[in-house]
């Protein structure tokens, strides 16, 4: 390419960058872009299954509000009746009363709440918090939200040393949103597990639509792939920054554009928390 | 292109190699940053109020989308920074996003269909 009169050449012209920004960091906004496009496809193909499905009745819910109050312990108020052939719906709820012994979910599939043809309450779904069996609802997600925001502030804390070529600190928050990394991923096992635990497959449901369950391992399946490839990254770079590869080619930038990608993880799981926890 | 032996400017507008050029970076502290930590913390917590104070209905759907719509502008034009960028980049992330309307618009409409096969 032509470097002669520059000065005069208009934006969209060549020469210069009409984005005002490096090659890398425009390529990153776009992939970016096509990959909230993907996820909005997952979204909203999971809002149209939610929409199709009425939700479970909701004067039976209020009446079990009343009955089983925050912090309820769950292995007390249901518990294990696995003797008792009659009562068990399956062979999901039986493995769930020897592995956890407590027939909560035995229960709520008699009272109609956990039901093949109505989407459940995610308050009875996700109500458990490790280290104990409280009814929780929600909190353990909550926890993993804060978990994810904290660690993107880390991120853009070290995308901001960077900016001021303070190497020091650009370590120490990289390594901090790295340990946000693997704390979020943590979490997310130890709730497939939970879940697998109580029976819920790909092909199989105890909660409610076998499509419920189908779609929230896809979805978190795939945002939980998109953190663990952004820890991955994460660490690279980290390693990079170390080594003083960034010092010396005089800037930060391949900070800020993992740091992107890191965000839009966070981004993405503000809506699945939304879609998949909230409605 | 700049020549091997003279060290390239890459900051240099004047002198644009794509696969070097690189904006100067400079920050913009670290106030606007935290608050927006805070809007998000408050956000999330409205959300599980909201969940346990209102009964479900469409609306209460609508506007944990919209709260969800709030948090997530806030990460793109804080913590990525569009804020700060040149106007053509932020239009050529932001309008593509519109299409996501009209999935919206036609999965509903889907939804609803899928439902009467249901049912």
């Amino acid at each position: 390419m032509s470097n002669t009169a520059v000065s005069t050449k208009s934006t969209w012209a060549g020469g210069k960058s009409p984005f005002k920004v490096s090659y890398g960091k425009l390529m990153m906004w776009f992939f970016l872009l096509s990959d909230a496009f993907t996820f909005s496809s997952l979204l909203v193909g999971y809002g149209a299954v939610r929409f199709a499905f009425p939700s479970v009745d909701e004067t039976e819910m209020a009446k079990l509000r009343e009955e089983l109050p925050f912090g309820t312990d769950i292995t007390e108020a249901y518990p294990a009746h696995v003797a008792d052939g009659h009562a068990a719906h399956g062979e999901a709820a039986e493995a769930d009363a020897h592995a956890h012994g407590n027939s909560f979910v035995e229960t709520m599939q008699e009272k109609g709440l956990f039901d093949e043809n109505h989407w459940p309450a995610p308050e009875l779904v996700f109500n458990h918090f490790p280290g104990h069996h409280k009814h929780w609802p929600l909190m353990f997600v909550s926890l993993m939200t804060l978990i994810l925001i904290l660690s993107s502030v880390t991120m853009v804390l070290a995308v901001e040393a960077g900016q001021r070529m303070d190497k020091k600190k650009v370590e120490l928050f990289m390594i901090l949103t790295i340990i946000g990394g693997f704390m979020f991923l943590g979490c997310q096992a130890w709730e497939w597990t939970k879940f697998i635990g109580e029976g819920a497959r790909l092909y199989a449901n105890p909660f409610g639509p076998v499509t419920f369950a189908a779609l929230f391992f896809l979805v978190t399946g795939f945002h939980g792939f998109h953190v663990l490839s952004g820890v991955v990254i994460n660490i690279i770079i980290y390693i990079n920054v170390v080594r003083g590869t960034y010092e010396k080619r005089g800037h930060y930038e391949m900070v800020e554009k993992t740091g992107l990608y890191w965000h839009f993880v966070d981004l993405v799981w503000v809506f699945v928390f939304t879609f998949f926890y909230l409605i | 292109m700049a020549h091997h032996n003279t060290p390239v400017d890459i900051h240099d507008e004047e002198n644009y190699d794509p696969t070097v050029w690189v904006p100067k970076a400079h920050s913009h502290g670290t106030k606007g940053l935290w608050k927006t930590f805070w809007i998000l913390l408050i956000l999330t917590i409205l959300d599980v109020v909201f969940y346990f104070k209102m009964d479900p209905s469409m609306n209460r759907n609508i506007l944990f989308i919209a709260l969800g719509v709030v948090k997530a502008a806030f990460i793109v034009y804080s913590f990525m920074h569009l804020t700060f960028e040149h106007k053509s980049l932020k239009m050529s992330i932001v309008l593509p996003m519109l299409f996501v309307v009209y999935l919206i618009a036609f999965l509903l409409t889907e939804a609803d269909y899928l439902n009467g096969l249901i049912w």
